[in-house]
């Protein structure tokens, strides 16, 4: 039995249709993130599940209890902004104790102490508990923002892109932290972002949102191996996945690829029909090299630009069809661009989808 | 050459500026220091020896003249009269202004900007339209005279006043740190009575102030709606003015007493005058 | 639950809102007695008589003095005001010490009630030890009839208002200027502009929205003003200082002419609903024109 179940889940402004007929069903002590770009509804979404927004149609339920008409304060559910939405006329103590202050009024000053202490040690913000919201970097006041939502120990954690607003190096050291925390208070976690790369690192399961509803809930090695659609790969990927419109033509152990006359093939064991389709191949997913091998084509180097640790080529095949490939700093030492330079595709590391409705149509 | 002469003709301007805007003043304060002797002088006397007779005269509401029977005067009470409709008038305001402030500055709801609007055109009505036929009510059910009827009459001014300055103030607090506030546990109620009102306070303190001022230095109301029982500091110096005899260091003294509780307020709420005056229309 | 959402912002504002009812009913009362023959004196003759009331007023030359005197009172109060008021602001635009002092302590007169602001003048003009007759009479001019006679009786009303209220154009003007972003001026110099080019070209423009607003507040005021002219000539000497608002108030507690009193308060009211009407339209063409950069 599932713990939070979001049931045909719809939210409108005006004419405007953020989240249509939405549908989870997310288990105790999970951490589910909820991944899209913006403005595809994920903040929405979380204000529905928080009860600062009211859902249109569809149910929330929580332990077999529907929640739709509770108000934010009635909800077992906790939140930390995006914006940290910190008390800046409260001390970062006060701040992190006000859930205990509310919903267990007879706390004892020492116990609320303990527990204020106990987090705020975890966070590693101990030392700042006695400043102002403004005396804090945006690191402090994430970490303060996050220790407020985790203190009473809530049955369901929102976490509304808590990394956005902090530099680079925090980002890093949140991304290893944050989860060793959060299992520590075996809670759920519904955690938004917009970088395919955290949801990776940090999702048991991702959902992806888009056009309103969940398009993919699946673990993040599956959901990048095996996207639903066309628009599920562009997102998990930097540089995006190369997808280009082709003939295929299933063979012997491998599968026929005709793009505008020029024709390779991709070694597949698939059951896919015969057809016209798009084609989706990572950049790094190919192969770059100045030796020609079987099943490689001559390509013409177009330029190269480093991305995120990784040298990314842009060649162009004779047929005038641009890729990019993605190599590491090594391997693209070895590759001279004033040669002859040849593409090949590494086995079962091709996506197929339909022309029309864009699925994936393994 | 040019430059001196512009230094000279702005030198004349600053002269000029502050001897029209603050020597009237200015001179009610000496006057007010003065015995009726000294102000009748046809040549003005600038040494004299500063006498507070006519504070203490219009504190014990009686004041001996040579050669005629002791006068009774009774600002005081117009004084007393003052404070407590301007104190009444700001906290009717507070507690009907400030929930209707938060309502218009947070929810977009039916109705809601009329609402806003035509309390705030109330402010651009012309009193006696409203006050006419007030009189005549209030004759008719037992209300004249009567503190409550003036302060509710007071609203007229005062809550468009802070519903427009307030209004900005809660539209600056971010709406999510309320959201925070009550996934913390907290009720609406604890939410707007413990961060959305301290984090307005300045602006509410501003506009309390602003309104204090006003409902001070209103006439019109009190000279209509109530007799000299009930009437304040500004209806009772007319009266005292016109009344023959009193001395006029008395009048000057009470005219002082009158406008110094402004006078002082204004000097707290110098940052928010701007924003305060034109309803929010213009940020200081 | 769910309704109690969409009431909620309702039910904050209901106390509000039946002050608000309760100053409407007042309004159309007054517009409904304006429509009455009615006069306290004579209650048994009450009654309906339509527009009577109007044609009334519109037919008598008092009324029409009584218009002559309001415009002409806010005609001047505004332009002097608005002059001075931008000339001040301009002298003090500098952040100096004494500019900021002065900024603080001219806003003074403003604080200080209509009412007794007419008291003060009262006593500084008194023709037996009125200071400033004493300092008239080193420029020649003895015996000034300020408010005692028709010639002066506006001259010296409007002297007072200008008192009270220039600060409140100088006040406001004064945030606009300082708050005028400062890129135009820079390049202006850099040209080589000359100054009044700069003031007419740049900075009057610029500050037209402020100019606008304060005009509005002002405007709507000074057709309304009461307390000055009550408490220093109450209309006279005769009728000459006769505007809208005293003489509704003679109508109806000396003359007891409830009636005609409501018409020429609903006269009134017309001609401020005019006047703000044109003026928010303006407002809003120029928000939409400076992209609401100038004005919030």
């Amino acid at each position: 039995m599932s713990y939070l179940d979001l049931d045909n889940l719809s939210k409108s402004f005006k004419d405007d249709k953020i989240i249509s007929n939405l549908n989870a069903k997310i288990e105790k002590g999970e951490f589910f993130v909820v991944f899209g770009p913006s403005g595809s509804g994920k903040t929405v979404l979380l204000r529905l599940l928080s009860g600062i927004m009211m859902a249109d149609s569809g149910e929330i339920k929580m332990d077999n209890q529907i929640i739709n008409e509770l108000h934010p304060e009635e909800r077992d559910v906790s939140m930390a902004f995006q914006n940290f939405a910190l008390y800046p006329h409260m001390k970062a103590y006060e701040n992190i104790a006000s859930p205990l202050r509310a919903k267990n009024k007879n706390m004892p000053e020492n116990e609320i102490h303990e527990k204020v202490n106990e987090i705020a040690n975890l966070l590693k913000i101990g030392h700042v508990l006695n400043q102002f919201p403004k005396e804090l970097s945006n690191g402090q006041k994430q970490r303060t923002s996050l220790a407020r939502s985790l203190v009473d120990k809530p049955s369901v954690v929102l976490l509304d892109d808590p990394l956005r607003n902090v530099d680079a190096k925090i980002r890093f050291e949140m991304r290893l932290e944050l989860p060793k925390v959060l299992k520590e208070f075996n809670t759920t976690v519904i955690y938004i972002t917009q970088d395919f790369r955290e949801a990776m690192a940090l999702g048991d399961r991702i959902a992806v949102l888009y056009d309103g509803k969940f398009n993919d809930i699946d673990s993040p090695k599956n959901i990048y191996q095996n996207p639903s659609s066309l628009t599920t790969a562009k997102l998990f990927g930097d540089p995006t996945i190369n997808n280009f419109d082709a003939t295929i033509k299933k063979q012997d152990g491998f599968v026929e690829v005709d793009v505008n006359g020029e024709i390779f093939n991709l070694k597949r064991n698939t059951k896919i029909q015969d057809g016209k389709c798009i084609v989706g191949i990572r950049p790094e997913d190919i192969v770059l090299s100045n030796d020609h091998s079987e099943n490689s084509i001559e390509v013409e180097f177009r330029t190269k630009t480093p991305l995120n640790l990784r040298i990314v080529f842009l060649v162009r095949l004779k047929n005038g069809l641009e890729l990019l490939c993605s190599t590491t700093e090594e391997e693209s030492h070895l590759i001279d661009e004033n040669k002859k330079m040849y593409i090949s595709f590494i086995e079962e590391k091709s996506h197929f989808f339909d022309i029309e409705t864009k699925r994936n149509l393994e | 050459m040019s430059i001196n002469v512009w230094s000279i003709l702005k030198f004349f301007a600053y002269v000029a500026i502050i001897m029209f805007f603050l020597f009237p003043i200015a001179w009610i304060f000496n006057m007010s220091f003065m015995t009726n002797d000294e102000i009748l002088r046809k040549v003005p006397v600038l040494f004299y020896e500063p006498t507070f007779k006519n504070y203490i005269g219009l504190w014990e509401g009686e004041i001996a003249i040579e050669g005629f029977a002791t006068m009774y005067v009774y600002f005081k009470q117009n004084l007393i009269n003052s404070a407590i409709l301007s104190v009444g008038s700001v906290s009717v305001t507070l507690l009907l202004g400030v929930p209707a402030a938060y309502a218009f500055a947070r929810y977009k709801f039916k109705g809601g900007e009329d609402i806003a609007f035509t309390l705030l055109s109330f402010r651009f009505a012309p009193a006696l339209l409203i006050i006419l036929p007030l009189n005549l009510y209030f004759s008719e059910i037992g209300l004249y005279d009567s503190y409550f009827a003036l302060i509710w009459v007071y609203q007229l001014i005062t809550l468009p006043l802070l519903l427009w300055i307030v209004r900005g103030y809660f539209e600056d607090i971010s709406p999510d740190i309320e959201y925070a506030y009550r996934l913390d546990g907290h009720s609406w109620f604890q939410s707007f009575w413990k961060i959305s009102i301290p984090l307005a306070k300045p602006g509410i303190a501003a506009a309390s102030l602003l309104c204090f001022i006003y409902a001070w230095n209103n006439f019109v109301f009190a000279l209509i709606l109530g007799s000299s029982q009930i009437q304040p500091v500004t209806v009772g110096a007319l009266a005292f003015i016109t009344a023959s005899a009193i001395p006029y260091g008395l009048i000057a003294c009470g005219i002082v007493v009158s406008v110094l509780p402004t006078l002082i307020l204004a000097l707290f709420i110098q940052k928010y005058l701007v924003q305060g005056l034109s309803l929010g229309a213009i940020k200081g | 639950m769910k309704i109690n959402r969409k009431l909620f912002p309702y039910v904050l504002t209901l106390p509000a809102l039946l002050v608000c009812v309760g100053i409407l009913i007042p309004f159309f009362t007054a517009v409904y007695y304006s429509l009455q023959r009615y006069n306290l004196k004579m209650p048994h003759m009450k009654g309906f008589i339509w527009f009577d009331n109007y044609v009334n007023i519109f037919t008598d030359p008092s009324f029409w003095n009584t218009i002559r005197v309001s415009l002409t009172y806010t005609f001047f109060t505004i332009i002097i005001e608005l002059l001075l008021g931008l000339g001040i602001a301009l002298l003090l635009a500098k952040r100096t010490w004494l500019n900021n002092v002065l900024g603080v302590l001219l806003v003074l007169p403003l604080m200080i009630a209509p009412a007794l602001a007419s008291l003060i003048w009262r006593l500084l003009i008194n023709p037996n030890f009125g200071v400033v007759n004493y300092i008239l009479s080193f420029l020649g001019l003895e015996d000034f009839t300020w408010a005692s006679h028709p010639d002066t009786v506006l001259f010296t009303l409007i002297m007072v208002d200008v008192w009270v209220f220039t600060p409140f154009i100088m006040i406001l003007l004064l945030a606009g200027l300082r708050s005028l972003p400062r890129q135009p001026f820079e390049a202006a110099e850099l040209d080589g502009v000359p100054e009044y080019y700069k003031f007419f070209r740049i900075t009057l423009p610029m500050l037209f929205p402020f100019i606008l607003t304060a005009s509005l507040f002002r405007l709507l005021e000074s057709i309304q003003q009461f307390d000055i002219i009550y408490a220093l000539s109450q209309g006279g000497p005769g009728e000459s200082s006769m505007v809208f608002q005293v003489s509704a108030y003679l109508q109806t507690f000396q003359y007891t002419n409830i009636g005609k009193a409501a018409a020429m308060m609903v006269v009134l009211w017309a001609i401020c609903y005019f006047l703000c009407h044109v003026f928010v339209q303006q407002w809003h063409k120029l928000k939409i024109k400076t992209k609401g950069e100038l004005l919030q």
